[in-house]
């Protein structure tokens, strides 16, 4: 299978990815492109081989002239990556070059390689079955990781390839922020965060989950410094977001017409009675003075692994 | 010289999806429309026809419906329309990509531009998978490309984060949602794509063996239903909930 | 889009794909350019510029005549066009319809061969606004004793008197008004330039509010001879355009009573009173099942007037049904859409009361309600009673 970095160092999903495999069976190689975790992927419990290709061409992301580095160096029935997006660019072109069928995002797998993944963004699941040999790409955090234990050799095989994508330059992640309409995390705030200044809180969470950041239409009515256009409501905006956190937000009708199709809803509010938590998956009964630093936390941890 | 856009058709995001009888209600969806991030590729590909790359040929696999896809790029201003009829549900990726890149060998285009996923499958394998079968360079999740003196610069989002890049035809570029405004079709526009004639080729003319797919559905269901929803107490349990979010929604 | 029209009988299927491409590129074009502005422009009591210039480029002006850089289209998609397009807001169709059924139609169909050439094409892109002035201050309903004239002063007419109630007015680059010369009602082309003639605003508006409604002042006002539309005399002009008006009108009507009808089915299903959601209260359910039915009678009666316009079959009377009862109704569920949104109704979070409000103008202007009822009646009887006059 084809490793997964992150910050230069293996990506916690490569040990699912042992895991998935582990359950099917047969001997499992970890690839890692440019090197990178490739000690790590050696103790990883089940691995009996590990290749580590290094090269200049992988200072530079370029998918194609990656899978044909890494593609003659991958045998076997079974290809594995996660479902990230540079894990399917990688496995779509390897498997491509091999001729073999690729099948993304699964999130269940059987021994007779029956896959199971979301279709329609999420609104269907379909079960497919995939002859051998074949590529799939997995949903991280749907397979059981593979503990730690194994001593794996590692190989270490040089290659040069021409790249054909040059980077002229890195650039300033975009400054504007994220509109509502877009977003597929929403963090907004009601009039319950007692001072407009206070949705500095909700730009740092939002920041950090790379969220907008909304208002109810009772924000938007008291304070002129929250403009219209964040808020969340009626007013031509559909927001339907993977998940909606409300913060100081009551929920009466007004405000829930607007974000009520969001897939999960995530409520923070001090009353326990608010309506808001009719409709939350998750609802937080808390002051948002005291819940959102422990949420800043607890997401920066997560990030940083 | 010329542009070749993949455009898939797909049920609008907004439909409503229902299962009966273990596979998806087909009959029920009431709404069509060209993949959102297509929409990106072919404001581009448009774009980039305006400064004289040669034409843009709109190309759509897919069953008798999909030819309004073609016709909705026709308004808007692709030159040439190319409709693979077939059945897609039953192929798997090899056989798509096959019609789809002999499909763009026919149009003799040099550049592919698509989007970067579609929104029926989320795959993502369309673009990289194409470009390796013609042989051609891939550029991903790109939000903008220019051109000038034969190189394209391209933005993309790459492992790394956002990045200015270089490349050269022939190449393929899958696109993202970016800043840039989609025009809008004019009457004009809509009156002319009615005339566009839309060429139709069968697998075979293209080539391709779509009987042994290596894939085959054996069921569509319903996602399981939510579970009720939870209240905790107290900023203590923010760090469960947090873990609850990524692993059971898998929403973080 | 996430927007469902009720079509509870398949009109859809009825429609050819161009009038299917034509009616969705207006309802995107609602969707992402009217809706979320339209609340701001009812409070300032704007007609945004940058509206005019998009609905011109869209090229849906003067739809259904050909030539002179018209669009050509089929009645139906002008329908289609008034149906989206007031399914936003009725001041947003009320611009468009003026434009092309007022201004560009008698131009279209009396003018001459150069006013054509001339006036035409600029305002089929939307760069030329007209406007159409035939109502008076006390001239509405009854507009053959109008008092506005023109009169014959060698080189040019001079106009004198006063119009009122003229939608895009004070934004018209020109404006097409009837005037008696020597007794005798004829259409004029008066340019925004003219010496002696003035559009100020009319202020103070409850209803469509993201319209320019304005009063046409004509002292002395001189104007060219070749002004004069050539190709009608009397009151035929004025009613042609006026039936071209209406038959656009009758589905626009339906846009706004889908919208209305949309927005109370939604509300009802996320009110919760009693601990069940309004939607499960029998008295709710009996008016949002009135609604569907009339929308859903509504649309076949559009649809099929869009029709007989399409092949010539029509006689104005029918357009006069069409329009009145359409208004009618959509005017009926837009106030029964309030009740239903409660107290939240009156709030410009709903679009609601906003169409409620413009549908008042609606069911007055171009034929009141009561009007279009008497010429019925005429037909019906072969007796007319507009009048106490033998």
């Amino acid at each position: 299978m084809i490793s997964e970095s992150s910050n230069d160092s293996l990506h916690p999903i490569t040990a699912q990815l042992v895991g998935a495999a582990s359950s099917i069976g047969g001997s499992i190689t970890v690839i890692c492109p440019g090197g990178i975790g490739s000690n790590d992927a050696a103790h990883i419990s089940g691995v009996s081989k590990v290749i580590s290709v290094e090269g200049d061409c992988f200072d530079t992301y370029d998918c194609i002239a990656w899978s044909k580095s890494l593609s003659p160096l991958i045998e076997g029935d079974l290809i594995l990556s996660s479902s990230s997006a540079m894990g399917r660019d990688l496995i779509s072109s390897i498997a491509a070059t091999k001729r073999l069928p690729v099948v993304q995002d699964v999130t269940g797998l059987s021994k007779e390689l029956l896959a199971t993944r979301p279709i329609y963004s999420g609104k269907a699941v379909e079960e497919v079955r995939i002859s051998s040999p074949c590529a799939i790409s997995l949903r991280a955090n749907s397979f059981e990781a593979a503990e730690e234990g194994g001593n794996a050799e590692i190989r270490i095989v040089n290659v040069s390839q021409d790249i054909s994508v040059a980077v002229k330059q890195a650039l300033a992640k975009a400054g504007e922020r994220l509109d509502v309409s877009e977003a597929e995390i929403i963090i907004s705030g009601g009039r319950g965060m007692g001072d407009p200044s206070n949705f500095s809180h909700l730009y740092e969470v939002a920041d950090l989950l790379g969220a907008a950041v909304g208002a109810s239409r009772a924000a938007v009515d008291t304070w002129d410094e929250i403009p219209h256009s964040m808020q969340v409501g009626q007013t031509g905006k559909t927001v339907t977001p993977n998940l909606y956190i409300a913060v100081g937000i009551s929920g009466a009708i007004q405000h829930l017409a607007g974000m009520r199709s969001s897939k999960y809803i995530l409520a923070i509010n001090k009353d326990p009675e608010a309506p808001i938590f009719g409709v939350a998956d998750y609802g937080i009964v808390a002051t948002w003075e005291e819940a959102i630093p422990v949420l800043i936390e607890r997401i920066a941890e997560i990030r940083s692994n | 010289m010329g542009v070749a856009v993949l455009l898939k058709q797909v049920p609008d995001t907004t439909a409503k999806i229902s299962v009966s009888g273990g596979r998806v209600n087909e009959g029920s969806i009431t709404k069509w429309t060209m993949s959102p991030y297509d929409e990106y590729a072919l404001e581009n590909a448009i774009k980039l026809k305006e400064t004289g790359y040669g034409d843009v040929v709109a190309i759509s696999c897919g069953p008798a419906r999909a030819s309004k896809c073609l016709t909705e790029a026709a308004a808007v201003g692709a030159d040439k329309l190319i409709h693979v009829v077939t059945e897609t549900d039953t192929l798997d990726s090899i056989q798509t990509q096959g019609l789809l890149s002999a499909a763009v060998k026919e149009s003799g285009c040099d550049v592919v531009m698509c989007g970067k996923q579609a929104a029926d499958t989320n795959s993502g394998s369309t673009g990289p998978g194409v470009a390796s079968a013609l042989g051609y360079s891939c550029v991903g999740a790109v939000t903008e490309v220019s051109i000038e003196g034969g190189v394209f610069s391209a933005t993309r989002l790459g492992p790394s984060g956002l990045e200015e890049v270089e490349v050269r035809a022939p190449c393929v570029f899958t696109f993202d949602k970016g800043d840039t405004e989609l025009r809008r079709p004019n009457v004009r526009g809509i009156m002319m794509a009615k005339k566009k004639p839309i060429e139709s080729l069968t697998t075979e003319d293209l080539g391709v063996d779509t009987s042994n797919s290596m894939i085959s559905v054996e069921s569509h269901s319903s996602p399981p239903d939510k579970p009720a929803g939870q209240k905790f107490v107290g900023p203590e349990s923010v760090p469960d909930v947090v873990n609850m979010l990524r692993n059971d929604a898998n929403v973080i | 889009m996430a927007y469902e029209a009720l079509d509870f009988f398949d009109i859809d299927s009825l429609l050819t794909e161009e009038e299917r491409m034509v009616r969705d590129m207006v309802r995107d074009w609602v969707e992402e350019r009217v809706l979320p502005n339209i609340e701001d422009a009812c409070r300032d009591g704007v007609f945004p510029d940058e509206w005019r210039v998009e609905i011109g480029e869209m090229g849906i002006l003067g739809a259904p005549l050909k030539g002179y850089g018209c669009p050509g289209l089929s009645y139906i998609a002008y329908g289609l066009i008034c149906q989206e397009l007031e399914r936003g807001d009725s001041g947003v169709r009320s611009f468009a319809s003026v434009q092309g059924s007022l201004a560009m139609y008698p131009i279209w169909d009396f003018g001459s061969e150069e006013q054509k050439e001339k006036y035409l094409p600029g305002m089929a892109k939307g760069e030329l606004v007209g406007c159409f002035g035939l109502t008076e201050p006390d001239y509405g309903s009854n507009p053959g004793d109008m008092i506005t004239r023109a009169e014959d002063g060698g080189g040019h007419f001079l106009l004198n008197g006063a119009k009122m109630w003229i939608t895009n007015g004070t934004i018209a680059d020109i404006a097409v008004v009837w005037a008696k010369l020597e007794g005798t009602i004829r259409g004029f082309i008066v340019e925004k330039g003219d010496e002696g003639f003035s559009a100020p605003e009319m202020k103070g508006k409850h209803s469509l509010k993201a319209s320019v409604t304005s009063e046409l002042v004509f002292q002395d006002c001189k104007i060219p001879k070749d002004r004069i539309l050539p190709g009608v005399k009397g009151l035929r002009g004025p009613f042609s355009c006026l039936n071209n008006a209406r038959y656009g009108i009758s589905w626009g009507a339906v846009g706004a009573a889908q919208s209305c009808f949309n927005s109370a089915r939604e509300y009802a299903l996320s009110r919760i009173q009693f601990g069940h959601p309004i939607a499960s209260f029998q008295l709710v359910q009996n008016k949002l099942s009135w609604m569907l039915r009339e929308i859903t009678k509504g649309q076949l009666l559009a649809y099929h007037m869009g029709k007989k316009k399409d092949d010539g079959s029509w006689i104005p009377e029918q357009i006069s049904l069409a329009k009145m009862n359409n208004v009618d109704i959509a005017l009926e569920i837009a106030r029964m859409s309030r009740d239903i949104h409660g107290a939240n109704g009156i709030l410009d979070e709903y679009p609601v009361m906003r169409h409620m409000a413009n549908l008042e103008s609606v069911k007055t202007y171009e034929g009141t309600h009561d009007i279009h009822n008497l010429i019925l009646g005429r037909h019906i009887t072969g007796i007319q009673s507009f009048t106490r006059e033998p």
